[in-house]
């Protein structure tokens, strides 16, 4: 497939041939992104398609001095606050402090009680990722998807947020030890 | 890790995101604690998890749709419409311009040359030749309100002098190329990341 820049300049030329390749090759990790944030598929797939449109038309103000796939994912980050403004949805700021039921997160010794992750197989721990993922705030499961899912490296999510490399990794750690308190409680 | 203080460190441990002298550092502390090794072992399942979390099904025909509902692309406009701002701007500036130096009637230059067109082709193509016709009236009355416009401006740079002129003449490109760049960014507009 050809560089993502090369498929952008053509489709700038009126190819819409190129900007379908630019679908097919983002639809996947877009709705795997979208969905974990949204935890609906159908809303997820809604969701991409309009990034897509977006996309399309923003495509004139694309640098191909950046990575073309971290500026489709601050489109549709930027998306999903948008719409979460419009429907007034609480959405958590990352300044804030995290106020998770099971307790603070800033102890970070190891507790030495019964292992979480020896409960179940890797299947089931899966699952229950998935539905424990849709109990944390929504600013720490988007770092984390960004991460985990999407396989972003912390220097690409930094760009795509806007947000210090630091305080994205102590972000997705939060994230993932949130995840863990989650398991260790069902 | 010389405590057992950093649970973050084991996460960035499995995911390879430490740098050597840390790497070893942490290498070696888990050979003398227990207690960081019974940690990093559930950490490296739940990190197994984490990164083996299983795509959402996409239809096969969701690019299609996407497709279908893309708009007409605006840089397609741009590309003809900047161009023809900038002419018409380039255009104006220049007969302007040719005007003032030369204080040629623009009129008579217009329809000289709009008649010989006519002429040359209204014998092989009459109705070519009416479009013609029709074509060095406007141009007539362009060229009147155009030498009306250069006449003041005449009036109005005789007091500034060749200065003035070559000033003018300086402004007048200066706008031809903001109509350009401004044209192009405004029809090219779109949202930015």
């Amino acid at each position: 497939m050809p560089e993502d820049s090369t498929l952008v300049s053509k489709a700038l030329k009126g190819d819409r041939k190129a900007f379908e390749m630019i679908v097919r090759k983002y639809e996947q990790p877009l709705t795997n992104y979208l969905g974990r944030m949204t935890g609906e598929r159908e809303a997820a797939l809604d969701f991409t398609q309009e990034v897509f449109i977006k996309v399309y038309c923003s495509l004139g103000s694309y640098r191909p001095a950046y990575k073309f796939s971290t500026w489709l994912f601050k489109i549709a980050s930027n998306h999903l606050i948008d719409h979460w403004r419009k429907k007034k949805l609480p959405t958590l700021s990352l300044d804030q402090p995290v106020d998770d039921n099971e307790g603070s997160l800033t102890p970070q010794v190891p507790d030495p009680g019964p292992s979480v992750a020896r409960k179940f197989e890797l299947a089931e721990i899966r699952q229950k990722i998935e539905r424990a993922l849709e109990s944390i705030p929504a600013a720490f499961r988007e770092l984390f998807v960004l991460r985990h899912v999407n396989e972003f490296s912390y220097e690409e999510i930094a760009d795509i947020k806007s947000l210090p490399v630091g305080t994205v990794k102590n972000r997705v750690f939060q994230a993932k030890e949130m995840l863990r308190k989650r398991l260790e409680g069902s | 890790m010389r405590d057992c203080r950093n649970v973050e460190m084991l996460y960035l441990y499995l995911e390879g995101e430490l740098d050597p002298a840390e790497r070893r550092g942490l290498e070696a502390h888990l050979e003398a604690c227990p207690a960081c090794r019974e940690a990093l072992a559930e950490r490296r399942l739940l990190h197994e998890a984490f990164t083996s979390l299983p795509p959402l099904e996409v239809p096969p025909d969701f690019a299609l749709s996407v497709m279908d509902r893309l708009p007409e692309p605006a840089e397609a406009k741009a590309r003809w419409l900047a161009p023809l701002v900038a002419g018409t701007g380039s255009l104006v500036v220049g007969l302007l311009g040719f005007y003032i130096l030369t204080g040629e009637s623009l009129s008579d230059v217009l329809v000289a040359v709009s008649r010989s067109f006519s002429s040359g082709f209204g014998r092989l193509l009459p109705l070519f030749a009416k479009l013609l016709k029709v074509a060095s009236l406007l141009l007539n009355i362009a060229s009147g309100f155009l030498t009306m416009l250069g006449k003041g401006l005449v009036a109005l740079l005789s007091s500034l002098g060749t200065e003035g002129i070559s000033l003018i003449l300086g402004l007048g490109l200066l706008l031809s190329l903001l109509l350009f760049f401004g044209a192009k960014r405004l029809l090219s507009s779109g949202e930015k990341a």
